[in-house]
C-alpha cells in the first residue's frame, strides 16, 4: 500500500501541528489523500490526553508560562506528556478500520517501530507489562496516545532524541510515578545520532511495521496539491 | 471473530439491533479488538437526539480513544450505566451485554442503509 510522509525541518508550534493533523485527519476520511505521516518536533509543550489529570501537572498555568512551555488539552488518548525540540513526534494519519488492519493492532506497531528504530542506534528497546510505549534500561523513551475518527488515526508517538529532558520534571509522565525518561542523549552520550538520521530510521520501520511504501516529502519542498490546506 | 447474523452494521463499526422502532447500538468485536482493554467509555446523556453519522460517544483504552457514531437519527432514550464500573464488558461480550446505548428511531429506514452481516465480515480482515 502506498503512503505519504512530511517532515517539517523547523519546530511546529503545537496548535500549528493540530491544524495539520485536523486537515488531513478530515481529507483522509473523504479519501482525498493516501495515508500520511506527519514527523516533526514541537516547541516546548505539556498536553493532556483526553482524560489526562491535572493533578499530573507539577506546576501552575503561570509557571509553565514562565518556563516558556505552552499548555494543551489534547483529544488523544494517553495521559500527560512533554513535547520539545529534539524530539520526534510520529503523527500517522491511517485509515484503520479495513482490510489492511493489522492483527497485531496499532498500538503495538507503534511500539515496534521505536524498538526496531533504538536497535538502529545500538539500543535496546522493550515493552513494559500494562506500560504501553517504549522502554530502555535508563527509562522510557517513546510515548504513544492517539485518537481514531471514523477509524482515522491522528495525534501518535513521540521518540526522545536529544530533546532537554527538564520539562518533564514539571510533569509525571502518562501519570506514571516515579518511572524515569531517557533519551538517545543521555543513552549514547556524544555518540548521539543527529536527528535527521534518527528520522529516517523512524519512517523507514513506519514503512515496514506498518507496510506501507512511503512517498517522502519535506514541508521546505513541493507537496502533493491535495496535502495544502 | 463473530459477526452474528441478525444485526445491522455500519462502515464505522457499530452494529445496531432494531426492536419495535428502538435502536440498541454498540460496537463490534472487530472494534473492541482493535482498541484493545477499554478503561472508560463516555456515553450520551439519555435525551440527546442524533442524527445518524453524529458523534455519540468516546470509547477509550490506556492510549486510544475513538469516536462512536450514531448508526440511526433519534433520541437516546437509555444507556448502559454497567459501563462506568465495566467497560470491559464492551471487551468480552461486544454484542451483548457491551451494548452502549438505545436511540427511539427517528426513520426505520435508515437501517436499510447499512450493512447485513456478510458485507460487514468482507469489510474486516479476515485473520
Amino acid at each position: 500500500m502506498n503512503a505519504w510522509s512530511v517532515s517539517f525541518e523547523e519546530p511546529v508550534p503545537y496548535q500549528e501541528g493540530l491544524d495539520i493533523q485536523r486537515r488531513l485527519l478530515k481529507a483522509r476520511q473523504d479519501d482525498l489523500i493516501p495515508d500520511t505521516v506527519l514527523i516533526m518536533q514541537h516547541r516546548p509543550v505539556v498536553t493532556l490526553g483526553n482524560r489526562g489529570r491535572a493533578n499530573y501537572l507539577l506546576k501552575t498555568e503561570e509557571e509553565y508560562r514562565e518556563l516558556g512551555i505552552d499548555l494543551f488539552h489534547a483529544e488523544r488518548g494517553g495521559d500527560v506528556t512533554f513535547h520539545g525540540p529534539g524530539q520526534w513526534v510520529l503523527y500517522p494519519i491511517l485509515y484503520l478500520g479495513g482490510n489492511e488492519a493489522d492483527s497485531h493492532g496499532y498500538l503495538h506497531n507503534l511500539e515496534e517501530i521505536a524498538i526496531r528504530t533504538l536497535g538502529d542506534f545500538g539500543v535496546e528497546g522493550f515493552r513494559r507489562e500494562g506500560k504501553s510505549g517504549a522502554w530502555t534500561a535508563a527509562g522510557k523513551i517513546a510515548a504513544i496516545g492517539f485518537r481514531l475518527k471514523k477509524w482515522v488515526s491522528f495525534h501518535g508517538m513521540s521518540f526522545n532524541v536529544s530533546n532537554d529532558l527538564t520539562g518533564f520534571n514539571t510533569i509525571v509522565p502518562c501519570g506514571l510515578v516515579g518511572e524515569p525518561v531517557a533519551s538517545l542523549k543521555t543513552i549514547l552520550g556524544d555518540a548521539c545520532p543527529e536527528t535527521p538520521s534518527v528520522r529516517d530510521a523512524l519512517l523507514n520501520h513506519f514503512s515496514t511495521v506498518c507496510d506501507r511504501e512511503l512517498e517522502r516529502f519535506s514541508s521546505d519542498g513541493e507537496l502533493p496539491a491535495a496535502l495544502n490546506g | 471473530m463473530s459477526v452474528p447474523q441478525d444485526l445491522f452494521y455500519a462502515k464505522t463499526h457499530e452494529w445496531v439491533s432494531l426492536d419495535n422502532g428502538v435502536a440498541t447500538v454498540g460496537i463490534t468485536d472487530f472494534a473492541q479488538s482493535q482498541l484493545s482493554d477499554l478503561t472508560f467509555i463516555e456515553l450520551p446523556e439519555v435525551g440527546t437526539s442524533f442524527e445518524a453519522g453524529d458523534e455519540a460517544a468516546v470509547v477509550e483504552s490506556v492510549k486510544a480513544a475513538a469516536d462512536v457514531y450514531a448508526p440511526v437519527g433519534g433520541e437516546v432514550i437509555e444507556i448502559n450505566e454497567a459501563l462506568d464500573d465495566a467497560p470491559e464488558l464492551v471487551n468480552n461480550d461486544a454484542f451483548g451485554k457491551g451494548w452502549l446505548f438505545k436511540i427511539k428511531v427517528n426513520e426505520e429506514s435508515e437501517v436499510d442503509d447499512m450493512m447485513d452481516a456478510d458485507s460487514y465480515e468482507e469489510l474486516c480482515p479476515n485473520d
